[in-house]
């Protein structure tokens, strides 16, 4: 059985630019158990990612944050509304959360690998992987095998596979998690050069200091549903201060 | 295609550098050494039996492999969660499964026939004639080893490894006895009995067919000629079989 959760009309403040990644009514329900019980995921996610953003998509455990990002990828198929991406499956880069990799190779094999499922020519490729192990300061273990990697570094490489095709819509999913705080300073830049470069960046997040240093915009999501969207400026001009802002969202 | 060839040779690579596999190789090795000394006690057959034990050997471990590999390596996929960042690149679902299936395929190739060059040796230096029949047995047991691959595949796109394990090794055993049931239509005049036979003959890949172990120990004679034909079947019901599994994996949900 569906449970039912009333929500008031979310605050929505537009962006000008034009978008990269549009969400309308995004609905996603599952069936788990024996008795295939229905549950709603997603309630009618409405979003729109301006291009060059760094947004920030907000939300307590099990608000929708991680399937919206499925749906978005394909991973998973909505049940109802619409995902409009402006840019092409191949410009787009992706980290998972707690990512797992194929522990029997190298961390340059590994880069390799993910740059011939984007067909790179072999010399983009290799300049590639050799740009993004110095990138994500992992040049000294590129040729340790990734079960000898720590989570931090296995997080690092894991951003390095998501920017192998130089994309320009980049999705994290929690990228700062497991992250010590050089790892975490060494993301954010990471993060900030995207938005230098023009990027498109949406994550997840749960460290609201580092979504205030980095976003330009932000969405809260709530059992489901997004119920607030607008900037960091905003809400921080509201609040003064964003993890009472995220509290009163959620709370509210 | 390129796309295709990645994920095999990276699930050749995952494959050839998991120790079990090692460890599986060199149990054969050494049952078919030890076969030496069934040799001694058989009275002048030494090269025969150790020719029908290597061959077996071949085909049990060859067998080990193709199942217990086969039906974990889409599911460890999912697992442990490498088909998020698999999906989130320009890889299609069909693409991820033909290139496991291509990938599990040349490992079995480089085990089956690894194994089938040291029994060729073996078996020379027993018998001191060498035995050229021996490596195209075991390339045709290299065939059949590659459908139970393509069907345990698909069985673990909708089952659990163990199961789907227990599912190809059961195709194995019900394809070595496939020729019998068609058999069957020739017998009796229930036409239910005919139909339902036909069905199974069509449904359970004929393995038999491209088996030669009893021609290479002179208990048969081989019909070179046919054999053509039947690995042609065989690759042809392995692209269906994949077809099914891509189709099946198509619509799953990570």
């Amino acid at each position: 059985m569906a449970v039912a959760i009333e929500t008031a009309r979310p605050h929505v403040e537009s962006s000008s630019a034009p978008a990269a990644l549009r969400l309308q009514g995004l609905c996603k329900v599952v069936k788990t158990g024996f008795w295939a019980r229905r549950v709603e995921i997603l309630r009618g996610v409405d979003l729109t990612v301006a291009d060059g953003d760094v947004f920030g998509l907000l939300g307590p455990n099990g608000a929708g944050k991680t399937t919206t990002l499925k749906v978005v990828l394909g991973l998973m198929r909505a049940t109802a509304g619409t995902v409009e991406l402006t840019v092409p499956r191949e410009q787009i880069g992706y980290l998972p959360e707690n990512p797992y990799f194929y522990d029997y190779l190298t961390g340059e094999e590994f880069l390799r690998f993910s740059g011939r499922l984007f067909e790179l020519p072999s010399q983009v490729r290799e300049s590639r992987v050799r740009g993004l192990l110095g990138e994500v300061g992992l040049e000294e273990a590129a040729g340790v095998h990734l079960r000898k990697y720590s989570k931090g570094m296995l997080q690092r490489i894991g951003i390095a596979q998501a920017l192998v095709n130089d994309p320009s819509l980049v999705l994290l999913d929690e990228p700062m998690t497991g992250l010590d705080p050089i790892g975490r300073v060494e993301v954010k830049s990471i993060i900030e050069g995207l938005r230098r470069r023009g990027r498109t960046v949406l994550f997840n997040s749960h460290i609201l200091s580092d979504v205030a240093e980095l976003c330009t915009r932000i969405a809260i999501m709530k059992a489901g549903v997004v119920v607030w969207e607008g900037s960091v400026e905003s809400a921080l001009a509201e609040s003064g201060d964003l993890e009472r802002f995220f509290v009163r969202q959620v709370n509210g | 295609m390129s796309r295709v060839l990645t994920i095999a040779l990276n699930t050749f690579k995952e494959t050839i550098r998991d120790r079990i596999l090692g460890v599986i190789v060199l149990f054969a090795l050494a049952m078919i050494v030890g076969s030496v000394w069934l040799g001694a006690i058989s009275l002048g057959q030494a090269g025969r039996m150790m020719q029908d034990f290597g061959l077996v050997a071949v085909t049990l471990f060859g067998l080990v492999v193709a199942v217990f590999v086969g039906a974990s390596l889409v599911r460890k996929e999912i697992d442990k969660r490498t088909v998020f960042v698999l999906f989130s690149k320009p890889l299609g679902r069909s693409e991820f499964i033909v290139g496991k299936f291509l990938g599990l395929c040349a490992t079995l190739f480089v085990v089956t026939m690894g194994m089938g060059v040291f029994l060729f040796v073996a078996v020379w230096y027993v018998a001191k004639s060498p035995q050229p029949d021996l490596l195209l047995a075991c390339l045709l047991i290299y065939v059949q080893l590659v459908v139970v691959v393509a069907v345990t595949v698909l069985f673990s796109t909708v089952t659990s490894p163990t199961l789907a394990s227990v599912l190809g090794v059961c195709v194995f055993i019900a394809g070595q006895l496939s020729s019998n049931v068609l058999s069957l239509t020739r017998l009796g005049h229930s036409p239910f009995v005919k139909a339902a036979s036909w069905v199974v003959f069509v449904v359970v890949p004929n393995l038999s067919a491209v088996d030669i172990k009893a021609a290479v120990v002179g208990e048969q004679v081989s019909r070179p000629a046919t054999l053509g034909l039947w690995v042609g079947y065989l690759a042809a019901y392995c692209v269906v079989v994949l077809l099914l599994a891509s189709f099946v994996f198509r619509r799953k949900e990570f």
